[in-house]
């Protein structure tokens, strides 16, 4: 018996210090996943982490974010209710008729976007500050730029947002009036830009460089007058002059080069994001504009889905002769079966209308169309051969299938995912040339201005010089030059014409809400999600 | 993963341990005989055994015994059908006592968590189905053979997709957790997976339905325990089963589609010359073959149950169907002078799948029925011979089916062993160790040709994924039972400790020179080679750790108490409250046994308290964890950048459940008529949901945070009624009903919250994402149907809906419809008021007669087949057929979700009938008995829903989010009816 008791206590030994060690152990074995406890240890790991800021961007390419919001509820895009299609709750028709809804998911997605990036910024700054080797200033100098971009979008859509700078703060923020928040941006661009790089090269393509902190700090100057009350234009004109003069970029020969697939040699481009059908996905125009079969004509791997299309009117400002001068050829018009004579601009290349041919060149079919009368009641007038024209009829219930010319700017690629390879274009020399027009037309220097208009309108090729410069013809270049740019909500609030009705066909009823200049549809209203989070935001004047 | 090896020291160091107790007490040989009080005469094999130990043996043909036996030990003596008695045997030699016949089913043996009660003992709501109650037929799944037979219990499987699995939900919605299913306890093996078990192998399932009984199970008892038992071998003669079945299967129910010549006749048709019926292209009839081969047997120290069942099943879709394989060893081992019991049970499953493809009968209700299946010209491009059209959103149904390949194959093994050394007559302990390893590997290929499915665009497109979910369980108990006087007193006291280990891989590539490698070829992919591929793979672990105790009280059969609790911790919590106490407590009074009521035989009144927990389905959520974010261009090339993918919440902690019930069970009329009535009501709180964060300060923005508070109350009643009872002739009637009132009494937390109105799930592409369909509503029942009233039809065909609101106006000051959530209204509740099941058998001299009904009363459907196609809006028409129900309304021109989508699906349907004989075998001959019958399942419904499948639904099909039932998708598999016909044979 003294044997087995002997083993009984060395049993019992046994059995408790296994207790003890594993038996109550609850702590969490992490293996294909990453956690702070297992990261950021070698400099890859950070170069990785400060790209974790950057490749937030990465939603600028997506439906449903900033630049679908910025775009459908200005003149240049809408998404009209085809039939069965594309109503989706009403969301894209609100946001052309300006009925802008707190509970709109695009508004939320637009802020997640915004300010999931900024915060990104503010941790990454907390943790360069908190290393503190030799490249931790260059990097936060560089983030506090990039916080800024985010910052100047969400002041832009969103007027009255939270600023929040420190990461470590767990207070849950409440609103800056948009004059706070612009003077925060000025703040830290006045900062950071003396510290920035101004290569243009490999290591600063596809980051921010000196020249963009510029062109944001132009653009906050441009707009300054909508921020604050206060005009700035001549502070635009010198940012803008500085860039032009003194930055390393040139105008492309070729409008259309900039948007390639492979734009990254681009001398135009100061800041893009680089986008990848591999490396970095999500740049989808390709599916949200192209028609269904259309995936014939580009041996597509996936069915686009026959969204975004070009408000006729916009179109027009192309090819029509009296407001766009210059050689006259044969253009896509109207109905559109066979060409009509207008413009030819350079830049008809932003479009795909007329014809549309299967990769091998015969004729591409919509077989979910019948052939009608020309009040497009029943079918698409054009019929069953696909064949896209800027025709719009009516933006609900019955808009065609095939009405619209498509947004085309960034070239297809033939073979193509949902995922384009093309560079996403934030800011180019173009666009900070015709701010410096504007700038100058603003502060009555009109001759300067029209030498700067006619210099964008030389290199789109096919169009005569202006004579005289106006609001209204300097709008309508603007508008030419930089669709789809995420510019022209902008420059419409800018102009005073944001709440004009800009698509005067019968029954078209756009925009619903007619608007003065100043009316607070020029901002959107906060998200309702963000609202329910966060119980110190407030909404935004004239929104319940 | 690599504690295996450690638990299965820490089981023999145990199991040493107690054998180290061992001792020995003086024997002596014990004679007598054992009579019924009622005749005086003899009861042949009544089991006679010494108490605390598994040493017995069982009387002769007069009722005599002989055991060996100790001055201190208790002979049981026991039989079924009569009340059970003990005696010490003291310094007698010889015991002679008798045995009174025991009221209807009160001696039944019920399981329960870690043991067994006889049901007279039982004082929390249990309700138990015996082999003989089970559904028959072709039964593929445990789950189906408790279908309709528990009052509470809700098992559906909408549609008859042969590899679909069945959804089950007891008392309503305890959670909105990923645990929303009962947990399942296959002897003693926690949270094993049903299919380790054969339906042949079930001698018996337990449901636990309140919480005192299930918070043994601590934290997965919330949505309730299903404790199923197998079959094992008993002592005596081998005993050797077979049982087969034949049966066909057909296509029940679909949704009404226009034949050709209406849809000609539609002004806009595109006629295409042809004539098919999609719904008969797309289906066949399925045939199935079940085989199941038992022995069983045993002598005085073993007894085993070895079985082999085979399943063939192909299903009424194309290329859908299994071919099944289980094997299963029960054994039992009695060791050590009897003291020591050892149980082991293996069981081995193999399953080959062939998953067809649901979405064919999607196409099929929308493909224009003037369409030929195959195209008569040459194609450019080649879609490998089928029609297609260049249509969004549209597919050839049968070429979906026949092009695109989707194999499956599983493999799952449980393994167990458990130890019992009982140390005294009062007094044992025991070790448990359980393993189940299961392993899924999926292939699928669409070739070049298929337009469905990825092929055609991707140049074929192959995947392969395998995954294998590992679990290892460690448990010790011990058990202490004293009686004072009157009092009978049982302890049970043990330690759990369970570890999960998942791991898998998932590789999609495309671009091939050529079909002919379907999946098996992922290296000839020129998606590699350009970076199209999709790799990846994953492991996660998670442990759960438990110390668990239970006493009861038991004074004279009259007066019962049980109190339990469980201590568990998990890993997948919060560093803060990774430990949780789930406490229960249930007693009982017999009042038959204190006051004679006339015509009662029995009458128990019992009340209870149990509180339960949910543990949420992925690990890490408590952690604040970054995930890949693309890539990143730094100079000159992509670097991968991370990303914060989740907050971090260390106070993460267990949802709980509280749950009161009271109930009733009693036989009255002379053992004629037996039933339970129960009563529960239940508070979910804390329930782990991801809410909205501003991000600042947070990194993500969303956080998992404990939220909110459901309240569900119902009541549950089982009768059974044996209205004829004469040995040629029996008639008896089962029926049960329950009744379910849910209540959303908060869903936020501190200042945050989803809104006072949210809504839940989409409607869906074409034309009607972004489409709100059920609302969430604080202090509002779940479950909330809602949407526009459609009021008429305007002169464009679109619906007129109701102005419910009138704030929203137009131009000249008139109020307008706004799409708003002021504009909607409540159109229906996903849940229904009751849920009933009826059961009549016939027994007649050598026939039996069985039908079994089921339905549900009170809930609605969103009929999504209607909410898109039933118009004549002219791409509608232009492009698909038209859904032809009778709401169908050739005014309506456009597709927009309103109250006419929304519609009512009470049901009732005949679940199974089954007619049987039972040949006469004369005694002596080898064979034992001869069984054959005919069984039909779901031959007919009655209901006036128009979809597919009035079932309800508990979740939403297509994103299993438990907030949003009620909603028939476009892809539900058609139902179907099996007959079977059947053979059982025993020697």
């Amino acid at each position: 018996m003294k044997k087995t008791i002997n083993i009984k206590y060395f049993l019992i030994g046994l059995g408790l210090t296994y207790f003890a060690s594993s038996c109550v152990d609850l702590e969490e074995k992490v293996y294909s996943q990453i956690t702070s406890d297992n990261f950021f240890k070698t400099d890859e790991e950070f170069i990785s982490a400060l790209g974790g800021a950057y490749s937030s961007l990465g939603g600028l390419g997506n439906h449903s974010g900033l630049w679908s919001i910025n775009e459908i509820a200005s003149d240049e895009i809408v998404v009209s209710h085809k039939g069965g299609d594309w109503f989706d709750g009403g969301v894209l028709l609100q946001l052309h008729q300006h009925e802008f809804q707190k509970d709109n998911p695009f508004l939320n997605n637009t802020w997640n976007f915004l300010f999931g990036g900024i915060n990104t910024c503010n941790r990454l700054i907390y943790s360069f500050e908190q290393l503190n080797n030799a490249n931790s200033p260059a990097y936060i100098a560089e983030l506090r730029t990039l916080r800024a971009l985010y910052y100047y979008w969400a002041m832009d859509a969103f007027g009255n947002v939270p600023i929040v700078t420190d990461f470590t703060s767990t207070e849950k923020p409440a609103n800056s009036s948009r004059k706070a928040v612009y003077d925060f941006i000025l703040k830290e661009l006045n900062e950071t830009i003396p510290l920035l790089p101004t290569k243009k090269d490999g290591t600063t393509y596809g980051r921010l460089t000196k020249w963009s902190a510029l062109t944001i700090r132009m653009k906050l100057y441009l707009n300054a007058e909508v921020y604050t009350g206060t005009p700035q234009w001549a502070l635009a004109a010198a940012d803008a002059a500085t860039i032009i003069n003194t930055g390393p970029y040139t105008l492309n020969p070729s409008y259309a080069a900039n948007f390639a697939i492979n734009n990254a040699g681009s001398p135009e481009n100061i800041f893009v994001y680089p986008y990848d059908k591999v490396f970095a996905g999500g740049f989808n125009w390709v599916q949200m504009t192209l028609h269904i079969v259309s995936q014939s004509t580009f041996s597509l791997t996936d069915q686009p889905w026959n969204g975004y299309q070009t408000v006729e009117e916009f179109y027009n400002s192309y090819i029509d002769p009296a407001k766009n001068p210059g050689t006259q050829g044969p253009v896509w018009k109207g109905l559109a079966l066979e060409p009509s004579t207008g413009t030819v601009d350079g830049r008809l290349t932003n479009f795909l209308v007329g014809p549309q041919k299967k990769a091998d060149g015969s004729v591409l079919v919509d077989p979910g169309v019948e052939v009608t009368d020309v009040t497009g009641v029943k079918g698409d007038p054009n019929g069953p051969p696909l064949t896209f024209m800027p025709f719009l009829n009516e933006i609900s219930p019955g808009g065609l299938r095939q009405a619209g010319a498509r947004i085309a700017k960034y070239e297809f690629e033939r073979g193509g995912t949902p995922n384009m390879s093309n560079d996403f274009v934030i800011f180019r020399l173009s666009d900070v040339i015709l701010s410096l027009a504007e700038a100058n037309f603003r502060l009555g220097k009109t001759a300067e201005a029209l030498a700067l208009v006619n210099q964008i309108r030389a290199r789109a090729g096919g169009l005569q010089p202006f004579t005289t410069l106006t609001a209204d013809n300097l709008y309508a270049e603007r508008g030419r030059e930089m669709y789809v740019e995420m510019t022209r909500r902008q420059d419409q609030i800018r102009f005073k014409k944001y709440g004009e009705a800009w698509w005067p066909f019968a029954g078209m009823n756009r925009p619903k809400k007619v608007h003065a200049p100043g009316s607070f549809l020029e901002i959107f209203p906060i998200p309702q999600p963000q609202l329910l989070a966060n119980t110190n935001l407030k909404q935004n004047p004239g929104y319940n | 993963m690599k504690k295996q090896g450690l638990l299965i020291l820490c089981f023999f160091s145990l199991l040493a341990f107690s054998i180290g107790f061992s001792a020995n007490a003086q024997q002596a040989r014990i004679t007598g005989k054992v009579t019924d009080a009622g005749t005086g005469e003899g009861i042949p094999g009544a089991s006679v055994l010494v108490k605390g130990t598994t040493r017995g043996m069982v009387t002769d043909l007069d009722g005599n015994f002989s055991i060996e036996a100790s001055s201190t030990d208790v002979l049981v003596f026991s039989f079924i059908g009569y009340n059970t008695v003990e005696e010490t045997v003291g310094t007698r030699t010889s015991i002679n006592l008798t045995l009174s016949e025991s009221i209807q089913g009160l001696n039944e043996v019920i399981v329960v968590g870690y043991g067994t009660q006889e049901k007279k003992e039982i004082t929390s709501a249990v309700a138990s189905i015996k082999a003989e109650d089970f559904n028959q037929g072709t039964v593929n799944d445990p789950r189906q053979l408790l279908q309709g037979k528990v009052a509470g219990l809700n098992i559906s499987r909408p549609g008859g997709n042969p590899n679909g699995g069945f959804n089950i939900r007891l008392r309503g919605i305890s959670s909105f957790g990923a645990n929303a299913e009962p947990l399942i306890v296959i002897d003693g093996v926690i949270g094993a997976s049903l299919n380790t078990v054969d339906p042949n192998d079930i001698e018996s399932m337990d449901v636990l339905k309140d919480g005192s009984a299930a918070a043994i199970y601590g934290t997965r008892g919330s949505s309730g325990v299903i404790l199923v038992t197998t079959k094992s071998g008993k002592k005596g003669k081998a005993v050797v089963e077979y049982s087969g079945t034949a049966a066909t299967e057909n296509v029940a129910r679909t949704i009404n589609v226009m034949t050709a010549d209406e849809y000609r006749a539609l002004p806009g048709s595109n006629d295409l010359g042809s004539e098919t019926d999609w719904f008969d292209a797309v289906t066949k009839t399925g045939v199935s073959f079940v085989n199941n081969l038992s022995i069983s047997g045993g002598n005085e120290g073993t007894s085993y149950r070895m079985s082999l069942n085979s399943r063939n099943v192909s299903g009424v879709g194309i290329n859908s169907g299994f071919d099944q394989l289980n094997a299963r060893l029960n054994l039992t081992q009695r060791a050590l002078n009897d003291k020591a019991l050892f149980t082991v049970s293996i069981s081995n499953t193999t399953a080959d799948r062939q998953f067809g493809n649901d979405n064919s009968f999607r196409y099929a209700i929308i493909t224009n029925p003037t369409l030929p299946i195959y195209d008569p010209n040459p194609q450019s491009p080649n879609f490998g011979g089928y029609s297609e059209r260049d249509i969004f959103d549209w597919f050839n149904p049968v070429s979906i089916a026949e092009q695109n390949i989707s194999d499956g194959r599983e493999g799952r093994l449980l393994a167990s062993i458990r130890g019992e050394y009982n140390f005294t007559s009062n007094f044992k302990a025991a070790v448990f160790y359980a393993s189940q390893r299961e392993t899924f590997w999926n292939g699928r290929y669409s070739p070049k040709t298929a337009k469905f499915g990825g092929g055609f665009g991707r140049k074929g497109l192959a995947t392969v994924e395998n995954n294998e979910r590992l679990n290892d369980l460690f448990e010790a108990t011990v058990n202490y039972d004293k009686e004072v006087g009157k009092l009978d007193m049982a302890f049970l006291g043990g330690y759990s400790y369970q570890e999960f280990f998942n791991q898998g891989d998932y590789t999609q590539a495309g671009n091939f020179l050529t079909d002919a490698f379907t999946y098996n070829n992922l290296g000839a992919a020129l998606d590699f080679a350009n970076g199209l591929a999709t790799v990846y793979s994953y492991a996660t672990e998670n442990k759960l750790v438990a110390f668990f105790g239970r006493a009861n009280f038991n004074i004279d059969d009259t007066y019962l108490l049980s109190i339990s609790s469980r201590y568990e911790g998990s890993t997948r919590f919060g560093e803060n409250n990774k430990w949780g106490l789930f406490p229960a407590v249930s007693a009982g009074v017999n009042v038959a046994n204190l006051v004679d009521i006339t015509g009662v035989n029995a009458l128990k009144v019992r009340a209870s308290f149990g509180r339960t927990g949910t543990q949420p389905g992925d690990s890490y959520i408590s952690l604040l964890r970054y995930g890949r974010q693309g890539n990143f261009f730094y100079n000159g090339s992509f670097v991968p950048s991370y990303g914060p993918v989740s907050n971090n919440n260390p106070d993460l902690a267990w949802e709980t459940k509280d749950e009161f019930n009271i109930g009733l069970d009693f036989v009255a009329f002379n053992n004629k008529l037996d039933g339970t009535i129960d009563y529960f009501t239940r508070v979910t709180s804390g329930m782990i949901l991801p809410i909205n964060v501003p991000v600042p300060p947070n990194l993500f923005p969303t956080t998992l945070l404990n939220i909110g508070e459901v309240e569900n109350s119902g009541l549950e009643v089982l009768l059974n009624y044996k209205a004829i009872d004469k040995s040629d002739f029996k008639w008896s009637v089962g029926v049960n009903f329950s009744t379910l009132a849910t209540n959303l009494r908060s869903l936020s937390a501190g200042d945050l919250s989803f809104g006072a109105v949210n809504y839940r799930s989409n409607f869906g592409s074409p034309g009607q994402n972004l489409t709100q369909l059920i609302r969430v509503q604080e202090n509002g029942p779940l479950g909330q149907i809602w949407g526009p009233i459609q009021t008429g039809v305007d002169e464009k065909g679109a619906p007129i809906m109701k102005v419910i609101d009138g704030t929203a106006k137009d131009a000249s000051g008139k109020p307008v419809y706004c799409n708003c959530d002021a504009d909607r209204a409540q159109l229906g509740t996903a849940y229904p008021t009751i849920n009933f099941g009826i059961n009549n058998n016939f027994n007649y001299k050598n026939w039996d007669f069985n039908f079994f009904f089921r339905g549900s009363l009170g809930h609605s459907l969103i009929n999504s087949y209607r909410g898109f196609y039933e118009n004549t809006e002219s791409t509608t028409v232009q492009n698909w057929n038209v859904v032809k129900t009778k709401y169908f309304d050739p005014n309506i021109k456009k597709a927009e979700y309103n109250s006419s989508h929304v519609e009512k699906a009470d049901f009732m349907i005949l679940d199974n009938a089954t007619i049987g004989y039972n040949f006469n075998v004369k005694q002596g001959k080898s064979i034992g008995k001869i069984r054959t019958f005919l069984s039909v399942q779901t031959p007919f419904m009655f209901t006036g829903y128009t979809g597919v499948d009035p079932s309800v639904r508990y979740q939403d099909p297509e994103n299993g989010d438990p907030l949003a039932p009620g909603i028939e998708r476009r892809a539900t598999y058609f139902t179907t009816t099996i007959t079977t016909l059947g053979l059982n044979l025993s020697f």
